[in-house]
């Protein structure tokens, strides 16, 4: 679904990334996995057209069959509106701190596909119940919430959208482990139920292992390997691969 | 909770001074400017409780009247001040770059000259009356404002939801005006309190003076600058009691803006 070939990014003379290809297969869960410092979110950046003016970028990004390294500011801004959602790390901080919830997923979910509220307070109950949060959240402030909460509900608004792709950039760094375990649940739980793709972001080989089919290692802004999980888990190649498996036992 | 009550009892002083000062065509005994040279400096009674001026005027019904004199050009000036700041601090704060730069150099520059000086000048010249003087005051009052506004704003636009909404393709005046200006409310509503009492005391020290709200108009300011001379023959009450509503007030917004800039009250973590 998108092919990223020969990527590179160039930030004040300093080599971000270098000659990167991998596949984000449709239906599937791709795992980007690697040290902080990898380029791992600048690569991320780059698919969504949100580098720093000063960067430089060379090769190509295929997304439906053209190159959206070359799209348009407008084109981009409808690409990442309607196909892409994208899911940080710190869902505390993805919120508006003084709008209540009601609103804000509304326009995260809702308006970008032009429901109307009626429309979105429907579908949402729906969604909110299946993911276990009470319908009253609507009503309240993100800091009322916890952290795990707060993730549940952005992934709430990615069940509303069905993006095409899913972007979720450590979504559980800043959860414990019940809740990082509970949130990989639901990510597997869209991917199978929606068919949504997803690229799953992330330094922790256990959620890699649980919830990815393929995976990319990425190390000092080059993919060592790539592969399904099953055979980089059984038959690593790459050296830094190996220190890696060998870390997680 | 002690300082809820602290807070509970200012608010409610203030509130208490601007409802008599509001209403002070309702409350006051007598016609503020109304003279009866049999009753001349007469002390507090009965009859006029806080006594007479020179003039045989009724001391309570000016100092009512005097405040919401006091208090208009203090609270005009301010949300002059208050929007100028604003719209100054916003744009420096979310372009950025250059017209940060040039923008918060000139308010440095102004920032160094004293406004009570400013003032004096422009009020000597123009010899502006009580709407001339909000204007001056509200005129030379917004920088510090600007400045917490573009504080807030460039520590707000790095924050991920600002980047989220972005993201999304938000118009540029929705995140101005929901994401970016909306959580400053409550650092603005702290440095606008603060500009309030800043605002009086102005009034209050140009009056004084003799070059601020001309003298056919009771204020506070004016009458402490015309009981000057009322204190050498022993006629204490014509500055007492509007030097007390000064401090009062001054006081009570001075107390009420440093709980509000308790940061267990904000949302937003500085």
């Amino acid at each position: 679904m998108i092919e990223v070939k020969d990527l590179s990014i160039e930030i004040k003379d300093q080599h971000i990334t270098k000659h990167i290809d991998f596949t984000i297969r449709r239906g599937k869960i791709t795992s980007l996995i690697g040290e902080s410092g990898s380029g791992k979110s600048m690569t991320v950046s780059a698919l969504l057209g949100l580098l720093p003016i000063d960067a430089k970028v060379s090769g190509y990004v295929m997304y439906e069959g053209r190159n959206i390294l070359d799209a348009s500011v407008q084109e981009m801004a409808s690409l990442r509106r309607q196909d892409i959602f994208t899911i940080f790390q710190d869902a505390s901080n993805s919120f508006n701190p003084s709008v209540k919830l009601g609103h804000q997923l509304y326009t995260f979910s809702g308006e970008r596909v032009g429901d109307t509220l009626d429309v979105f307070n429907e579908k949402m109950h729906v969604i909110l119940d299946q993911l276990g949060l009470a319908w009253e959240v609507v009503e309240q402030y993100p800091f009322q919430l916890s952290g795990g909460m707060l993730q549940r509900c952005m992934i709430a608004c990615a069940f509303y959208v069905e993006p095409a792709l899913l972007i979720a950039d450590e979504p559980t760094s800043a959860l414990d482990m019940v809740l990082q375990k509970e949130f990989i649940q639901l990510l597997i739980r869209l991917n199978e139920e929606r068919g949504t793709t997803i690229l799953l972001i992330t330094h922790d080989l256990d959620i890699v292992a649980e919830a990815a089919h393929e995976m990319a290692v990425m190390q000092q802004g080059t993919i060592v390997e790539m592969g399904t999980v099953e055979t980089v888990f059984s038959n690593p190649r790459d050296a830094y691969t190996k220190r890696l498996l060998e870390s997680r036992f | 909770m002690k300082s809820r009550k602290t807070l509970w009892f200012w608010c409610c002083l203030l509130g208490l001074i601007v409802f008599l000062t509001v209403f002070s065509s309702l409350l006051a005994p007598f016609s503020p400017n109304k003279m009866n040279m049999e009753e001349v400096y007469s002390a507090p009674s009965s009859e006029h409780w806080l006594g007479t001026d020179h003039l045989g005027r009724d001391v309570l019904s000016r100092l009512l009247e005097g405040g919401k004199v006091t208090l208009a050009v203090a609270s005009s000036s301010v949300i002059l001040s208050l929007v100028i700041g604003v719209v100054y601090g916003g744009i420096s704060g979310y372009f950025g770059g250059v017209i940060d730069t040039v923008m918060m150099r000139l308010l440095e520059a102004l920032i160094t000259i004293p406004s009570l000086i400013i003032i004096l000048v422009f009020q000597a010249i123009i010899q502006g009356g009580m709407w001339g003087m909000a204007l001056l005051i509200g005129l030379t009052g917004w920088l510090v404002t600007a400045r917490i506004v573009r504080s807030e704003f460039i520590r707000l636009k790095e924050e991920e939801f600002v980047k989220m909404a972005n993201m999304f393709g938000t118009p540029v005046w929705k995140i101005l005006w929901g994401h970016l200006l909306r959580n400053s409310i409550p650092a603005i509503f702290v440095v606008t309190l603060f500009n309030f009492a800043g605002a009086i005391f102005m009034e209050v020290s140009l009056s004084f003076l003799g070059i601020g709200i001309p003298p056919a108009i009771p204020s506070w300011g004016n009458m402490l600058y015309y009981a000057q001379n009322d204190i050498l023959i022993g006629a204490w009450w014509i500055a007492l009691f509007p030097g007390i509503m000064i401090f009062l007030t001054i006081l009570a917004i001075n107390f009420i803006g440093e709980a509000w800039k308790n940061p267990e009250r904000r949302r937003v973590n500085d």
